[in-house]
């Protein structure tokens, strides 16, 4: 086909896509594709966001919390009468923290983006949009087939071409003529999308056009050609890891793990499909209010909260599916609990002058005016891609695989460094201020020392780590060293102790559902101890000093195959006849075994890390 | 599959029954073409008419037993919006193997996985085992490119070819099984090596993750 030939196709195929969606769903009966209007008779349930289940949801609200919303809702009717007032103020983010209540979440969402003022500051403006983009808008063809599959199983969108469907088609086109640098690129169909549901068509495209070029949320720089803030985002994601949870760091760059596979739709659609809706609304309340710097902190507490978990993740699969599907299914804790966790994490990340990359540089603004038509090139019209790579994808490409390059380098140089220094402990990442601990309150921290039945002891060997010096070499199964906090060359066990089913999870505010991790095998050992009430006592447990730590012996009960340090693999070894049993001060969950199977998991909290059996 | 996984590479006593080969595999292609709907059928035996757009990339893996070894395929799923193509490199580096996807119901798509295969003979590693699929194989009905012309491509540049569906889950298993069967799987280093100019760097990825080693164990 000639030119002429190929841009009278595109422009036919954008008015037949156009048309389609001016017609609506009602005129359209019988030309819809059975494809593309699934069905949905199994769906038997709705849940208050407008969601479709496949299966029964759990109980009712609470009709305590029915109240307290009911509650709530009268302040806050209360306060949108007097918006600007000094009142409010003082309240706003308290109770923004709190949780919009969701039948007023479009008035107040309005007011925290301003929609109304933009909207009247351009009269006219989004008719005009849409209007252009029904005769120039070459991202038609990308949107109409997004439009198709976004967020099908809520009620709004689940029918073709239904009217909200066709508003989030609108808004989307409107907004590619609106900014025509960033046009449209998936992931804004899930920001219009959760617009669109509570606002309508236009308000949606005035809060689209707000957070993506309002100096709060400039998420422009994130959908822009070569995406500027994204990488300037996960550079300083990554920095926080470093600082706050360098295991953690280091665990995802063992398996090759990097923060643009898991987070993108963290940073690019704000937790949208990423966490369950109910707790996506709740950070969108606070995102509005808040700025970007919501996001960056939001980051921080899912790793955190959720750290445990993933460091018994032993491939990069479970680890990515554990935190994009099975955090949407079911994030593990409360929403209340999550927001107030998110909300010390702000704090914390201010205090350590992490809590904002810095204002964005000049790539992430919008260079154009908006709002002001540009007539597409030929190429971009018949939809034809560029033959190679501009100046900006170029470096877009070269910092993603440096980034790639570097944490694979740094990771090598601990390996290297670790093996140097088999007794540092806990020197991972070697930045000075390490507060890997930070989530003190969450999980029940038992001292060993409180112990009460003590019948059943298992050891969860962890073997070393793969960089061991060659005399420790006798380890067969080095992989299995992927679980172990102490992966910097120590040869850890982690004792775990079955305890009464009394004793079981309780924290005031943390209320976390018990981990479903997969059983994967963590080699394990099961010592039989006699019970014995008097011995039972943890009396028998010698703390020792950690000096002596790094040696690490037995005689008689030699298991060569599963990794323990032989007496003669290191050092200033006491060779007395003893099992030497260290704790890792991690707050790591131990598995607790029976018969080889995985019955439960606990955090174990020692005073002092390391024990001596005789 | 995740205890198969873990199993056999690390039990401590006993040898692993077969070979274990991981091979890293990427799938490119315009955007909707099916690419994440071939690989929720491949990995889960499932199909999504409404399958959410692919933001960024998404990762899967699953295992086939060959006759005497079993292929683990770490699998890379890319966005399809032009937007996102810079980011592909960063997937396809490395990888072993590829799948380019088009849509049998629109000769664009076909297009676009032309030049996708031209990328990937200039960039990827020379070793690179390329298949094309013709997806979408139920929708025949609709048909704008023709089976022949897709499958005198493929001869011409060497590549496997099979139309596919995922919806009805025709030729899915078998695209990935044949190029199981086409990966080298004898000598260590595989297929993949350094993915273009990379090949200092890659020796470094296989530092960071000894499991992308690409072959046997």
């Amino acid at each position: 086909m000639n030119e002429e030939a190929l841009l009278a196709r595109a422009s036919e195929e954008r008015e037949r896509i156009f048309q389609r969606y001016e017609r609506g769903r009602e005129n359209l009966a019988g030309q819809i594709d059975p494809w593309e209007d699934p069905e949905f008779e199994e769906y038997h349930k709705t849940d208050r966001y407008g969601f479709i289940h496949d299966e029964r949801l759990p109980q009712k609200t609470a009709p305590q919390k029915v109240n307290i919303e009911v509650e709530r809702e009268k302040k806050w009717v209360k306060m949108l009468g007097s918006w600007d007032s000094t009142a409010t103020k003082e309240k706003l983010h308290r109770r923004i923290y709190k949780g919009i209540p969701n039948s007023l979440r479009i008035k107040v969402w309005c007011k925290l983006l301003d929609v109304n003022r933009m909207k009247s500051e351009n009269p006219g403006k989004y008719q005009e949009m849409l209007k252009l983009a029904k005769h120039w808008s070459t991202d038609v063809r990308q949107i109409d087939s997004d439009v198709n599959r976004q967020f099908r199983e809520h009620q709004f969108y689940r029918e073709r071409y239904s009217e909200k469907q066709c508003s989030l088609f609108n808004v989307l086109c409107a907004y590619s003529m609106y900014n025509s640098e960033v046009g449209y690129c998936q992931g804004m169909s899930g920001l219009a999308g959760v617009l669109l549901m509570y606002m309508d068509e236009e308000d949606a495209f005035w809060a689209l056009a707000i957070l993506l070029s309002d100096k709060k949320y400039v998420m422009h720089g994130l959908y822009v050609e070569g995406f500027p803030k994204l990488t300037r985002f996960l550079e300083h994601h990554d920095k926080i890891l470093t600082k706050f949870m360098p295991k953690l760091k280091h665990h995802f760059d063992k398996f090759g793990l990097d923060a643009i596979l898991y987070s993108l739709k963290w940073f690019f659609v704000c937790f949208v499909e990423r966490v369950p809706f109910s707790l996506c609304l709740r950070v969108w309340d606070i995102y509005l209010l808040d700025g970007e710097r919501v996001i960056t902190a939001m980051a921080y507490t899912i790793l955190k909260l959720h750290k445990k978990a993933i460091m018994k993740l032993n491939d990069m699969d479970l680890i990515v599916n554990y935190i994009q599907v099975k955090l949407h299914k079911d994030f593990g804790y409360e929403d209340d609990v999550v927001i107030y966790h998110l909300e010390r994490s702000m704090d914390e990340l201010k205090r350590a002058k992490l809590d904002y990359p810095g204002p964005p540089p000049p790539n992430e603004l919008p260079k154009r005016s908006l709002g002001t038509f540009i007539e597409p090139d030929k190429k971009s019209k018949i939809g034809q891609r560029a033959e190679n790579f501009s100046e900006t994808e170029k470096q877009t490409r070269a910092t993603v695989i440096l980034r790639r390059e570097k944490a694979a380098l740094e990771l090598q140089e601990l390996r290297v460094s670790q093996s140097d220094t088999v007794s540092e402990h806990s020197g991972v990442a070697g930045s000075g201020a390490r507060c890997d601990d930070s989530v003190s309150g969450l999980g029940s921290r038992r001292s060993l020392a409180e112990t009460s039945v003590t019948s059943t002891a298992d050891l969860s060997v962890f073997s070393s780590s793969r960089s061991h010096a060659p005399d420790n070499s006798l380890d067969t199964h080095s992989n299995v060293s992927d679980d172990a906090t102490g992966s910097d060359g120590s040869g850890i066990c982690a004792l775990s102790i079955q305890r009464a089913p009394s004793t079981t999870h309780s924290t005031p505010r943390a209320t976390p559902h018990p981990p479903s991790i997969s059983p994967l095998s963590d080699d394990v050992v099961r010592i039989h101890v006699t019970y014995n009430p008097l011995a039972a006592s943890p009396s028998h447990l010698h703390p020792v000093s950690p000096s002596k730590y790094k040696a690490y012996s037995e005689d008689h009960h030699k298991p060569m195959s599963l990794g323990f340090y032989t007496s003669n693999g290191a050092n200033n070894l006491p060779s007395d006849n003893r099992i030497r049993i260290q704790v890792p001060s991690e707050e790591l969950l131990t598995p607790v075994v029976d018969s080889g199977r995985i019955i439960t998991q606990r955090y174990i909290e020692s005073h002092s890390e390391l024990y001596d059996l005789k | 599959m995740a205890t198969n996984r873990s199993g056999a590479a690390q039990r401590p006593n006993g040898a692993p029954q077969t070979k274990v080969c991981q091979f890293k595999l990427v799938l490119l292609g315009e955007s909707a073409v099916g690419k994440s709907s071939l690989v929720l059928r491949f990995v889960k035996g499932q199909f999504h008419e409404y399958q959410e757009s692919t933001i960024g990339a998404a990762f899967l893996t699953q295992t086939v037993c060959l006759d005497d070894i079993t292929v683990k395929f770490e699998i890379w799923d890319t966005a399809g919006q032009e937007r996102y193509h810079s980011l592909a490199p960063m997937y396809y580096r490395g990888a072993q193997a590829a799948i380019v996807v088009y849509d049998i119901t629109n000769q664009d798509t076909f297009g676009r996985a032309k030049n996708w295969v031209k990328e990937l003979q200039r960039q990827a590693s020379p070793s690179i085992v390329i298949a094309l699929a013709g997806n979408k194989s139920d929708l025949a009905a609709k048909r704008m490119v023709e089976f022949e012309e897709a499958q005198a491509y493929a001869d011409e540049n060497g590549l496997l070819f099979m139309e596919t569906s995922a919806k009805t889950a025709m030729n899915v298993n078998d695209i990935f099984l044949a190029i199981a069967n086409k990966l080298p799987k004898s000598e260590s280093g595989g297929g993949g090596g350094g993915g273009g100019a990379g090949a200092g760097a890659r020796r470094l990825n296989d530092g960071d993750a000894p499991r992308a080693s690409s072959c046997c164990k």
